[in-house]
C-alpha cells in the first residue's frame, strides 16, 4: 500500500512540475515577432532604392560624358549644354512629349446633384495616384502639369494652369500603362471610391499619347538661384 | 497490484514523452521565428546601405552639374548657361532662394476621444496635397516639404505612419512646407474662410505660418530621365 502512495506522490510532483514548466514557458517574453508588414515595407523600399540608384548611375554616366565633351572646346561645350537644356526641358514639362500610358475620363452623372459634381480634389487625387504609379507626364484637358500647376476649384469650374477646364475631364498620363492602370483600379483605391459616390470614371490604356508642353508663362518673379559661395 | 503499477509507469512515460515533444515543438518554432528576425535585420541593413549609396550618387550628380556649369563658364558660354539655369529653376533642379512662407503642420495634440477614430486627428497625404495645391494656386514658384523639392512628377502618399514623396523620400511629422512666392497672396489663400487650413483646424491639426524673407528651397536630386515619355520636336520649330 505504501508503494501506491509513493507513486501517487511521484506523479503529483511530476504533474506539478509539468504545469509549472508550462506556465513559465508561456510567460516567457516572446521575442518580438517581425510583422509581415515590416518585411513587405522594407522589401518595397529596397526595390525603390535599387531602381533609383541604377537611374542615378545612368545620370552620372551621362553627365560625365557631357563634362568630358564640354572640356574639349567651345563648340563641344555648347553642344553638351544644349543637350542638357533639352533634357531638362523635357523633365520640367515644357516640351511636347509622346509615349504609352492611360487616359482617365471623369464625368458627372447626367442630371446628378451639384453636391456630387466632380471637384478639384477628385482630380487632384487621381493625378497624385498617377504620379505615385510613376507617371512621367500628365495633362488634364490638354493642360500640361508642371511643378507649379494648380488644380483649383473656382465656383462651379476648375482651373488648371489658370485656364478654365470643363467636364468631361480627360487626364492623360504617360508611363508604364499596366502599372498606371493597375494602381488606379486597385480595390478600394481612389477610383473605386469615387465610383461609389457616383462619379463616372473610365480608364483606357493607350499605346501612344501625345501631351502638349506647358504653354503658360514661366513663373519666376520671386525665386532666384541660390549659388553657394557666390 | 503489479498491473496497477504498470499503469502508473505507462502514464509517467506518456507524460515525459509529451513534455519532450512539446519542448521540441517550441524550440523549432523559435528557430523559425529567429530566422525571420534575421532576415528582416539583414533586409534593414541592405536598405540602409542602399540609402547611403543613393545619397552619395545624388551628391555626385549635383557635383557633375556644377562641373558642367564651370566648363561652360570657362569657354564663355554664360548666356547658354543662364538659359540652362532658367530651365532648371522651372524644373526644380536648382536650389532657389527668395521671399516666401513656411507652413508647419503637425498632428493634433489632443488624443481622440473614445469612439472617435484617431485617424481623423492625424495628418494625411491628402491634407498636404491640398495645402500644396493652394500654394500653387496662389503663385508659389518653388515648394519643398521637409526640404524635399516638389517637381512635376512628385507624388505625396502615406505609407504607414510616414509620408513618402519623390519615390523614396520618407518624411516624418511635423511637416514644414517652404514656398517661394508672394507671401501676402499665399498667406491670404491659406487663411481664407472655409479654406484649407480652416478645415484642418477642425480636426485639431496645428498649422503655423511664418513669413521668411529669404526662404531656401533646395534642388530636386532624384532622377530626371524618362523611360516612357519621349520629346516630340515640332517640324520647323526650335
Amino acid at each position: 500500500m505504501q508503494t501506491k502512495y509513493l507513486s501517487i506522490a511521484a506523479v503529483t510532483v511530476i504533474l506539478g512540475l509539468l504545469i509549472g514548466l508550462q506556465v513559465k514557458l508561456l510567460k516567457l517574453p516572446e521575442p518580438p515577432a517581425p510583422s509581415p508588414d515590416r518585411f513587405t515595407a522594407l522589401s518595397a523600399e529596397l526595390k525603390d532604392l535599387t531602381r533609383e540608384n541604377e537611374e542615378l548611375r545612368a545620370e552620372i554616366e551621362d553627365l560625365e560624358a557631357k563634362v568630358r565633351t564640354a572640356r574639349q572646346g567651345v563648340q563641344q561645350a555648347e553642344a553638351a549644354l544644349r543637350t542638357e537644356i533639352a533634357k531638362h526641358l523635357v523633365f520640367a514639362g515644357l516640351t511636347k512629349v509622346k509615349g504609352p500610358g492611360v487616359q482617365v475620363t471623369l464625368e458627372n452623372v447626367p442630371g446628378g446633384d451639384y453636391l456630387f459634381a466632380i471637384r478639384d480634389e477628385d482630380l487632384l487625387r487621381v493625378v497624385n495616384e498617377l504620379r505615385a504609379a510613376g507617371a512621367e507626364a500628365i495633362a488634364i484637358n490638354d493642360q500640361r502639369l508642371v511643378a507649379f500647376s494648380e488644380i483649383r476649384q473656382a465656383g462651379p469650374f476648375i482651373n488648371v494652369n489658370l485656364e478654365r477646364i470643363s467636364p468631361p475631364y480627360r487626364i492623360q498620363a504617360i508611363g508604364n500603362p499596366d502599372k498606371l492602370f493597375r494602381e488606379l483600379e486597385r480595390p478600394q483605391g481612389i477610383v473605386d471610391t469615387a465610383r461609389i459616390v457616383g462619379v463616372e470614371i473610365h480608364i483606357e490604356v493607350c499605346d501612344e499619347l501625345v501631351l502638349p508642353g506647358y504653354q503658360g508663362r514661366s513663373r519666376l518673379e520671386y525665386a532666384r538661384p541660390l549659388k553657394e559661395g557666390v | 497490484m503489479a498491473k496497477f503499477r504498470f499503469h502508473w509507469a505507462l502514464i509517467l512515460i506518456g507524460l515525459v514523452l509529451g513534455l519532450m515533444l512539446s519542448t521540441q515543438f517550441r524550440v523549432q518554432q523559435e528557430k523559425v521565428q529567429a530566422a525571420t528576425v534575421k532576415r528582416v535585420e539583414q533586409l534593414a541593413l541592405n536598405v540602409e546601405t542602399a540609402r547611403q549609396e543613393r545619397d552619395a550618387l545624388r551628391a555626385r550628380v549635383q557635383e557633375l552639374r556644377d562641373e558642367l556649369d564651370q566648363a561652360a563658364e570657362e569657354v564663355q558660354l554664360g548666356e547658354l548657361r543662364s538659359q540652362l539655369d532658367h530651365v532648371r529653376m522651372q524644373a526644380g533642379l536648382l536650389s532657389v532662394t527668395g521671399p516666401g512662407i513656411e507652413v508647419v503642420l503637425s498632428d493634433s495634440p489632443t488624443p481622440a476621444q473614445p469612439g472617435q477614430s484617431p485617424n481623423l486627428f492625424v495628418l494625411h497625404d491628402e491634407d498636404l496635397l491640398k495645402v500644396v495645391n493652394e500654394l500653387r494656386a496662389s503663385g508659389a514658384e518653388a515648394i519643398a516639404i521637409n526640404s524635399e523639392r516638389l517637381v512635376a512628377t512628385s507624388e505625396i502618399r502615406c505609407i504607414g505612419p510616414a509620408v513618402v514623396i519623390n519615390r523614396d523620400r520618407r518624411l516624418a511629422p511635423p511637416y514644414t512646407i517652404t514656398a517661394i512666392g508672394d507671401p501676402d497672396t499665399m498667406i491670404a489663400a491659406l487663411e481664407m474662410r472655409d479654406g484649407v487650413l480652416a478645415t484642418l483646424k477642425v480636426w485639431g491639426i496645428q498649422a503655423t505660418i511664418r513669413r521668411v524673407p529669404e526662404a531656401v528651397v533646395p534642388a530636386y536630386t532624384g532622377k530626371t530621365t524618362f523611360n516612357y515619355a519621349v520629346p516630340v520636336f515640332e517640324e520647323g520649330g526650335s
